[in-house]
């Protein structure tokens, strides 16, 4: 019996942490009161995922991330965009590592349904996608904006994520 | 041997390293098979519910009803969703370990120094940081107690010929069965004593093999084999070697610590400690065998006797499998370093070294274990009790979460916690599969996916709520959910119904009752619409229970129809369990938006007037 006891006193020991703890862990939620969509999305706020809405990864830990070959986004369209229009931005990176698979990129877009001017990509490195958008395109509060790529990496192909671009940024600016 | 009263407590000193190594493990919360076994009371109504629960067969055809049911269940009891009794309970047990490791050293060691060495070099071996941190895997801890203690005893019965000892390594013994199955290797560890400590007990480890052997031939019996998936067993010698080889590498303690961020000293280190202590194993255990002392192999053979079981299983490689086994090396490697000392003054602190090596290495990776776990538990904890302050500020209302990452749905989605508090109609939102990995072995996303349809309806009338999770919180998102919910989701027929959901009912034809929980009766003839399969060699899945009470008077025939088309007739025969049928569908049917699927018994029940057919749950094209 002598020798059980350094393992009761241990056991003691072990067990105070029941002796003063707090009743069950209670958790809160967020009752957010600003619910408005965004007009300008930077990928990396966890807020701003509702509107990602297809073929985007998760977040990564510096605060962007990749898609997929072809992604979606709805975007609040800007005050008066139905009349003065808006333009479409959408900032991003073309990693080498997909780059030197892929070779030339172009991306299309698509807003409402209405096809935008594609633009092919030749080199690695930070990005920028432009179009004027005219009102009647942009003629509720909301939009979707539909992107394609036309090379990207395949799932399993470096990873087993299929891999586009980095996104940063996407948004409707006010003209 | 054990020299003065204060060296009882030496071994104390390695053992609070231990447990300050694994600390934050004591407050980790629940995650994935937990929220299983912590469900297993709720169906329990009777005594045969409860005989069920505890000893049939589950998850690969185990039966641990000591370390996973009845502890389960019990403490789910007692304490509810609150981890820490659970928590400390595990500790507890792996300060038992620890000693037992300690009190087993000095016999077979008979060395003070090595036994307490020896708690120190398993209590950070890194195999422990998941048993540690995860309560599903709290039967390794547990079965560690009742092999080291059954052997302790064995040992002072061999020592001391009393009886009371014999009587009490039976009883630990026998228990043990009810812990893992890999208890059934205990015999094989005593008779590996009797030879090498204490040949005249060996004819004692006969019953033992006796009682092992029965085990084994009823456990094989009850439980269902396994041929396919990562349980498939492979007993191929290439195999067994190439499995013991990724084993003996892992039993190091610092595998993978290269993805660790520490210093790049540590991630060179960690393949030196594999090398330099293999080697040194190997030359210590070759010098007592040439010195004809070949009580050196007992810790060898630990390791290769409790290993043993999982070595067929190719496709499943486990750290944590390692944490039982990795005792007779942490016997045998202590036992070296004090032997290297008593040689000369250099060799022990050469040993040294390499101990001082493992012990950084193996420590940073069963830190970087349990502190994933942790984090893991905690995101889950937040999500599952975070929808429970949900649904008490939104009463009656259909939550619907967004932002589940992949890890997390795995962890703490897919085995359905929110009904261990009674949360019905949590769902995740249309969508969401296309960030979790897929793993079929695991389950289907989809089934706790709200379908597009059915979500912009909710919407519509008010009866959803829609919460993100982010930041390890939930945040209620559903007024811009429902503006972009529009344009964004699809309103075609889901391909899922679960017809104990109001969400489902616009898809239900004629020949449906009132839904009661999670089912809802047809009558004789019913009617459910699908979309059809999006790819070949889908199936149509239909899910239900079979109550005594409608087979009494025989086997009750199902048959199907999915856009008139026969399917194979269902034969429902089993009472009071549930059922699931996946019955293949036919290329014709590909793409078809709109599948009429029809459902006919060809027999009912009338218990109270109604024609009363059968409980379904659920049908789904999958």
């Amino acid at each position: 019996m002598r020798r059980l006891i350094p393992v009761l006193l241990a056991a003691a020991l072990l067990a105070a942490p029941a002796c003063k703890r707090s009743k069950k862990a209670r958790v809160e939620t967020v009752e957010e009161d600003n619910q408005q969509l965004l007009t300008v999305i930077n990928t990396g706020d966890p807020r701003a995922s509702v509107q990602l809405l297809k073929g985007f990864h998760e977040i990564e830990t510096d605060g962007w991330r990749w898609t997929k070959g072809a992604f979606s986004v709805t975007l609040r369209t800007p005050p008066n965009a139905a009349r003065t229009g808006a333009r479409l931005e959408f900032r991003f990176t073309l990693p080498d590592a997909v780059l030197g698979k892929t070779g030339p990129i172009t991306l299309k877009a698509k807003i409402a349904g209405v096809e935008l001017d594609p633009q092919t990509y030749p080199q690695a490195g930070e990005q920028v996608y432009q179009r004027d958008i005219p009102g009647t395109s942009l003629p509720s509060d909301a939009v979707t904006v539909d992107f394609e790529l036309s090379k990207f990496l395949a799932a399993g192909q470096v990873e087993l994520r299929e891999l586009g671009v980095i996104a940063s940024t996407v948004g409707l600016l006010q003209k | 041997m054990t020299g003065s009263p204060a060296t009882r407590f030496l071994w104390l000193l390695p053992a609070a390293a231990s447990i300050l190594l694994f600390w934050p493990g004591i407050r980790c919360w629940f995650q994935q098979d937990d929220f299983a076994w912590l469900a297993l009371g709720q169906g329990v109504e009777s005594t045969s519910d409860l005989l069920r629960a505890l000893f049939q067969p589950m998850a690969q055809g185990t039966i641990r009803p000591i370390s996973e049911r009845a502890f389960f269940m019990g403490y789910f009891a007692l304490f509810g969703l609150d981890a820490l009794p659970f928590r400390i309970t595990v500790f507890l047990t792996f300060l038992v370990d620890l000693w037992l490791v300690f009190r087993l050293g000095l016999r077979l060691t008979d060395s003070l120094a090595a036994a307490t060495l020896a708690v120190l070099l398993w209590g950070v071996n890194s195999s422990l940081g998941m048993p540690l941190a995860w309560t599903s895997s709290y039967n390794q801890i547990l079965c560690a107690a009742t092999l080291l203690g059954a052997l302790c005893l064995f040992t002072r019965f061999a020592d001391t010929g009393r009886r009371g000892c014999l009587a009490g390594c039976w009883i630990v013994f026998l228990l043990g069965f009810g812990v893992l199955e890999l208890n059934v290797v205990f015999p094989a560890l005593a008779a590996a004593f009797a030879l090498l400590y204490a040949p005249q007990v060996l004819r004692h480890t006969i019953p033992m093999f006796a009682v092992s052997g029965l085990y084994a031939v009823v456990h094989r019996m009850v439980a269902p084999r396994v041929r396919t998936g990562p349980y498939a067993m492979h007993v191929d010698p290439v195999s067994l070697v190439e499995t013991l080889k990724a084993y003996w590498i892992r039993a190091f303690g610092a595998y993978e610590i290269e993805l660790l961020p520490v210093a790049p000293f540590f991630h060179s280190l960690g393949p030196w400690v594999l090398a330099a202590g293999t080697a040194s194993l190997a030359l210590f255990v070759l010098w007592r065998l040439w010195q004809r002392n070949p009580r050196v192999l007992f810790g060898l053979a630990w390791f290769l006797v409790v290993l043993g079981p999982v070595l067929p299983l190719r496709d499943h490689l486990s750290l944590y499998y390692l944490s039982i086994p990795t005792i007779g090396l942490a016997w045998l490697a202590a036992w070296a370093t004090h032997a290297a000392f008593q040689r000369h003054i250099v060799i022990g602190l050469a040993a040294s070294l390499l101990l001082a090596g493992y012990t950084a290495t193996s420590g940073l990776v069963a830190r970087s274990v349990v502190n994933y776990n942790l984090a893991r538990s905690r995101q889950v904890r937040n999500l599952v009790l975070g929808a429970e302050q949900a649904r008490h500020l939104h009463p009656g209302k259909t939550i619907l979460i967004q932002g589940i990452a992949s890890d997390l749905y795995w962890a703490g989605v897919n085995d359905n916690p929110f009904r261990l508090l009674n949360l019905r109609d949590v769902f995740l939102v249309p969508g969401s599969e296309e960030q979790i990995d897929p793993h079929p072995e695991l389950g289907d996303p989809t089934d706790h996916i709200l379908p597009a349809a059915q979500t912009l309806e909710a919407l519509r009338k008010g009866t959803a709520v829609v919460y993100s999770f982010q930041h390890d919180r939930l945040r209620n998102i559903t007024k811009r959910y429902t503006a972009i919910a529009p344009s964004s989701l699809g309103t075609g027929l889901s391909r899922r119904v679960l017809t104990g959901s109001s969400h489902f009912s616009s898809q239900l034809g004629e020949g449906w009752y009132q839904p009661e929980g999670h089912f809802r009766w047809m009558a004789k003839h019913a009617v459910v619409y699908l979309a059809g399969p999006d790819r070949s060699g889908q199936v149509l899945r239909i899910e239900g229970f079979c109550p005594q009470a409608q087979i009494e008077a025989g086997p009750v025939q199902l048959s199907v129809r999915a856009n008139g088309i026969v399917l194979p007739t269902l034969r429902l025969d089993q009472p009071n369990e549930r059922f699931l049928h996946d019955l293949p569908l036919p290329a014709s049917l590909l793409n078809e938006p709109r599948l009429k699927v029809e459902l006919e018994l060809d027999r009912v029940t009338t218990p109270d007037g109604r024609p009363l057919g059968m409980p379904i749950s659920s049908l789904s094209v999958r």
